[in-house]
């Protein structure tokens, strides 16, 4: 809790905080976006939204899976480099301690920069949201639209306003961020280089969202041949890359498709296990590491 | 009931993969040694002879190829034997982005402290070290000789028993170097055993009651200061405004004493140190314009510190 504690001060004192300015900026823009006259649909309103929505939330998932990689691959190192790895581990503090320590901190700052950039969005969507709905209602009642029909369109713009799906989608992109930083941490606990671990923790995002396609590709195209063995062998590699297509919902909450409760569980559930496992082995490596 | 050593060092062997050989490096050699509580202990050698492998092997930095090491009777490898231990390693780096309280805060909180016994103890540390008015100034602006003194006051924050120093006066100016053996000393007089690795064997000589030599790796030397380094068969005998006549008598009785020899009279020198340090003193005690800029608030609150270290 302690090293939990400092490494966000540390991160913050790093002034990472910064990005959440980029982030307003972008999102007032994107709030002020309208639709070409030309391009003007029927759900006009509803594509304006989901453009807002995308914005914000491939804002936010660029941002917390780069700092929680960069942020966990840094950490380690410099303890190592300015010695203060040493003062630290003199201490009575067991070695999984500070490690954990570490990937809280880094995660606690992940968690309070996406729930305030997530405040923000929900601000700017609801405002919007409202603005939208007021003037289809205007454009309706002086088509002589129906009270149905009306209602209909009212309800189809509030699907894609704030809505708990939507924050499904950002607790989605926190999991996400959860185990690339757990996988940061892994690597840099055998690494001695930041930039070494940071280029093999987005080579491994990369491959865990092709992992699912390309395993059903191979699966399909062996037909019935496959042993019992490879299967077993392709479900192992499934553990060392994490398959990220689960974390999809994010895409789903952006067009406002609702996220059964079901489904959000097993990928909490999925998040906590990879997060698990990979930082019992960041320990492993650790625990018996010379300095 | 035989007292429990401080230090138990039993036949330590350290080696290290070298790389693109199938041999491997020895960097410490079947070392043994026992520091007893309240002694202050020196390991002195050339850089490379081992000294800061054998101090890592006894935090649990690095784990002994062979041999075993103990302290207050737990084994190094334990995290629990390190509550008895305070650490300030060769040039230390604390956290820049911290002030010196905050990071005395942060490593009370890592040796369990908590509450009003943080902020007692902070203060108590802050004020042995002499750094009471750079206590909110980030780590990153502090000199050299600060950055060691906060070093210390860490390592102490927690009320050790034993107090492991790796090069505690190294790159220091000659006053803070002055108070950080005075406050070694104090220490000692306070019951803490104190076990220090340096090259600089003037300040060894100084502080420590017993010494070890190492030698690639292995050690080759040990035992008391004052048995080690005492000519057996001398006498020193030194007199305050001697007259010649008085100095010559003195050499006739012992020409006339049975198996005794005269060997050298002289006066006897002061060191370049104690000649610094008086210069320092006598500056300091001038009065003179007060200037705020960063570089001369270091130097003051060195001088300070000096000015604690005499007191």
């Amino acid at each position: 809790m302690v090293i939990a504690d400092h490494t966000f001060t540390q991160l913050v004192r790093m002034k990472v905080f910064y990005f959440l300015a980029v982030f307003a900026v972008l999102m007032i823009a994107a709030s002020f976006f309208e639709m070409p006259y030309s391009r003007t649909t029927e759900d006009t309103a509803e594509q304006e939204l989901i453009i807002l929505k995308s914005t914000a939330m491939g804002s936010m998932a660029m941002f917390s899976v780069l700092f929680a990689v960069a942020a966990t691959a840094l950490l380690i190192p410099k303890d190592l480099e300015d010695r203060t790895l040493y003062t630290i581990l003199s201490k009575p503090v067991p070695r999984l301690d500070y490690l954990l320590g570490k990937l809280a901190g880094v995660l606690l700052l992940v968690l309070v920069s996406l729930l305030l950039m997530d405040s923000l969005l929900c601000i700017i969507l609801n405002y919007r949201t409202e603005g939208l709905i007021a003037m289809e209602i205007e454009k309706g009642k002086a088509l002589g639209w129906p009270p149905d029909y009306l209602q209909m369109r009212q309800d189809s713009i509030s699907q894609q306003g704030v809505t708990w799906d939507l924050q499904a989608g950002v607790a989605a992109i926190f999991f996400k961020a959860m185990i690339m930083a757990s996988i940061a941490l892994l690597i840099s606990t055998f690494s001695s280089s930041t930039l070494f671990t940071i280029v093999i923790a987005v080579v491994i995002y990369f491959i865990g969202h092709f992992t699912a396609d390309a395993r059903n590709y191979w699966l399909h195209s062996q037909g019935s041949n496959v042993s019992q063995e490879l299967k077993m062998a392709t479900q192992g590699i499934a553990l060392i890359f994490p398959d990220f297509q689960l974390y999809n919902i994010i895409d789903a909450t952006i067009e406002g498709k609702p996220v059964p409760a079901g489904i959000f569980r097993k990928l909490a559930t999925l998040t906590l296990f990879y997060t698990g496992i990979y930082s019992v082995l960041a320990w492993f490596t650790f625990r018996k590491k010379e300095f | 009931m035989e007292e429990t050593p401080a230090v138990q060092i039993n036949r330590l062997v350290k080696e290290f993969p070298s790389p693109f050989r199938k041999t491997r490096v020895r960097a410490v050699d079947d070392v043994s040694l026992t520091i007893m509580p309240g002694e202050v202990y020196g390991l002195i050698g050339p850089n490379g002879s081992g000294k800061s492998t054998t101090m890592k092997a006894l935090l649990g930095l690095l784990s002994p190829t062979a041999g075993s090491c103990y302290v207050f009777g737990k084994n190094s490898l334990k995290t629990d034997s390190r509550q008895e231990i305070g650490f300030l390693p060769e040039n230390p780096y604390f956290y820049k982005h911290l002030s010196g309280e905050e990071t005395l805060r942060f490593y009370a909180k890592l040796c369990g402290l908590r509450g009003k016994k943080i902020t007692e103890r902070v203060d108590e540390m802050l004020e042995m070290v002499s750094l009471q008015d750079a206590r909110k100034r980030r780590i990153g602006g502090y000199s050299k000789g600060m950055l060691q003194r906060i070093g210390l006051a860490q390592a102490l924050i927690h009320e050790p028993r034993l107090l492991i120093l790796d090069e505690p006066t190294a790159g220091v100016d000659p006053v803070g170097s002055r108070q950080i053996r005075d406050l070694i000393v104090n220490l000692k007089e306070r019951g803490v055993t104190v076990f220090l690795c340096s090259h600089l064997l003037e300040q060894v000589q100084e502080v420590c009651d017993h010494v070890g030599i190492i030698f690639n790796g292995s050690l080759v030397k040990e035992g008391r200061l004052d048995d080690l380094i005492a000519i057996e068969d001398q006498t020193e005998v030194v007199i305050r405004h001697a007259s010649d006549r008085t100095l010559a008598r003195i050499r006739a009785v012992i020409s006339d004493a049975e198996n005794a020899e005269f060997v050298r009279m002289g006066k006897p020198r002061t060191t370049l140190e104690r000649l610094f340090l008086d210069e320092a003193r006598k500056s300091d005690s001038q009065p003179k314009e007060v200037d705020d800029s960063p570089e001369l608030a270091d130097n003051h609150s060195d001088k300070k510190g000096a000015d604690h270290a005499k007191k």
